[in-house]
């Protein structure tokens, strides 16, 4: 149940698309949703699609990876399609008891669903493959802009990172008290639902303490390393946009300018 | 390096909702530790060890008495991020200390946090955890790592801040034997070859054996101070504050108290073998005449 949580799916491996900066890869995915929504005419989700297969060959993300990205979501893709195929108003062209399925329904439906399982295909490739610490860090230098008007981008990109660290720490002790409560005869695996929230919620009081003590912890040995927030600092790395980065910001300039002349133009 | 005078620390201890009381953790401690020097600080839990550690690093400041490091008083706030790049920290729990989510990004924290250029700050972070012996681990994560090698990514941490002391805060209390080994050896090793000054905090006594200072602490006192020649004369001190004793140690006085003419006292397993060796070929030579 909690034993096998695995968070952020980065597939290590090196190709362009992994070394571009992730300043570059947020903005594509941000132009590719956007321009998404934009389509008319379902064909053009064949074009997308064609996009996508390019994209994951240039990342040598393996396919089944794509296949793996909608698993997530089969439900929701189905539930769509089905209501949209029943719940248009339009010709008709098969009926049984209440249901109606029309003209305008199957196309809604097959490009509603194709919409939404494009926009995981997309999105789940900038997981892929951007690591979670390189994701802040891109997100923290687009919006530093934001520091400006008092938000404390930095400060929240720290907390970020402090998060992702300690997520399988705090998923190994979420083990130890299982077992060491399990030991002692609470149920985990064999009860019903509500008895297992029940038993859940006692392990969350020790989760909690020992949470605070190990923050309290953490923040002194930031302490005694120079942390202090408000002080400027630097990076090992440094994101800095290469000449892969330009090419493929003009790339997206021209993509969203044609995909929104032909919604203008009604194609 | 280190001067400390007549320095006391009160923490306040809630004795119910409403009642506080004060309880005296360090009371009148006076220590003078010079440039270069293995100074172990030996005492059971609750005898203060640790806060006086922390006021090495002005995690805590003085109630009363003063501690200067390099010559800076810790009181003042100026001198604060310089004392505190002079003095490194190793904590106790490995995982509570680690910030990044991959080792050498975790080592890169403290020069990122000087704003150092990225070219210098990418040249100690090889350098550091090349001289822990961590290089190749570099792009891991350190979640993968075991107890031993994620203290020594603590240590090149601290390292790549070219500290001029290091202090370490029971850095094996949660490691197995194995691991202990591997991180007493790295810290020797900076101690001999770039004279860091060393403090080791800790309550294994076999762990001090090769000290140049110990120091005993209980109570929040300092009750004795010299070599571990000195200190591990006194077998009865050491264990009226409640610590043990080198295996090694405890055998040989035994033997001498059943009148094998041993040299007391004896801290390593070497040193006893060397002396059992001599009193071997003493009594064979006995024989032969």
């Amino acid at each position: 149940m909690i034993r096998d949580i695995t968070i952020g799916q980065y597939y290590a491996n090196t190709s362009v698309v992994h070394n571009m900066d992730p300043r570059t890869k947020l903005m594509g995915v941000l132009v590719y949703v956007l321009t998404l929504f934009l389509v008319k005419n379902p064909l053009l989700y064949l074009v997308y699609l064609g996009i996508v297969f390019v994209l994951y060959h240039v990342s040598k993300v393996p396919l089944s990876f794509m296949l793996k990205g909608l698993k997530g979501i089969i439900i929701l893709l189905i539930f769509t399609f089905c209501f949209r195929l029943i719940c248009t108003p339009g010709n008709v062209v098969a009926k049984f008891w209440i249901f109606q399925i029309t003209e305008e329904g199957i196309i809604k439906a097959i490009s509603l669903t194709s919409r939404i399982a494009l926009m995981i295909l997309g999105a789940s490739l900038l997981s892929y493959t951007t690591t979670p610490k390189e994701m802040a860090d891109g997100l923290e230098k687009a919006l530093s802009g934001l520091e400006k008007f008092h938000i404390p981008v930095h400060d929240m990109t720290v907390i970020v990172m402090i998060a992702f660290r300690f997520i399988p720490i705090l998923l190994e002790e979420i083990n130890v008290l299982m077992d060491a409560q399990a030991a002692r005869g609470v149920e985990f695996e064999k009860c019903s639902v509500l008895k297992k929230c029940k038993n859940v919620l006692t392990l969350l009081m020790p989760l909690f303490m020992s949470t605070v003590r190990r923050s309290s912890d953490l923040a002194m040995a930031m302490e005694a390393r120079g942390y202090s927030g408000d002080k400027p600092t630097s990076k090992m790395y440094p994101l800095v946009y290469q000449k892969r980065d330009r090419i493929a910001y003009v790339v997206l300039f021209f993509f969203a300018v044609l995909m929104t002349s032909l919604r203008i133009c009604h194609v | 390096m280190i001067k400390i005078k007549d320095l006391i620390h009160k923490y306040t201890v809630w004795e119910s909702e409403t009642e506080k009381s004060k309880k005296t953790v360090l009371d009148g401690i006076s220590l003078d530790i010079p440039s270069g020097q293995f100074v172990a600080i030996l005492g059971a839990n609750g005898s203060g060890k640790s806060t006086l550690a922390k006021h090495l690093n002005v995690l805590l400041l003085p109630d009363e008495g003063t501690v200067w490091i390099d010559g800076k008083k810790t009181e003042d706030r100026a001198a604060l991020w310089e004392i505190r790049e002079k003095v490194g920290m190793v904590f106790q729990n490995p995982d509570n200390q680690i910030i990044g989510t991959s080792v050498e990004e975790d080592v890169a924290f403290g020069p990122e946090n000087k704003n150092l250029e990225p070219n210098e700050i990418q040249k100690r972070v090889t350098t550091s955890l090349k001289e822990v012996g961590l290089l190749e681990k570099r792009k891991a994560s350190p979640f993968r790592l075991s107890g031993g090698q994620k203290q020594r990514v603590a240590i090149a941490g601290v390292l790549a801040g070219l500290p001029k002391c290091i202090v370490l805060d029971e850095p094996t209390a949660m490691l197995d034997p194995k691991s202990r080994k591997e991180v007493l050896q790295v810290v020797h090793e900076l101690n001999k070859q770039k004279g860091i000054t060393v403090i080791l905090i800790t309550h294994h006594t076999d762990e001090v054996v090769d000290a140049d200072q110990i120091i005993v602490m209980d109570k929040g006192h300092i009750i004795k101070k010299g070599t571990p020649t000195e200190i591990f004369q006194d077998l009865e001190l050491l264990r009226s504050v409640k610590m043990d004793v080198p295996q090694v140690t405890e055998l040989a006085q035994r033997l001498y108290q059943d009148g094998v003419p041993l040299e007391l006292p004896v801290l390593t397993e070497e040193q006893f073998l060397e002396q059992m060796m001599k009193i071997k070929n003493h009594m064979e030579g006995g024989i032969r005449k």
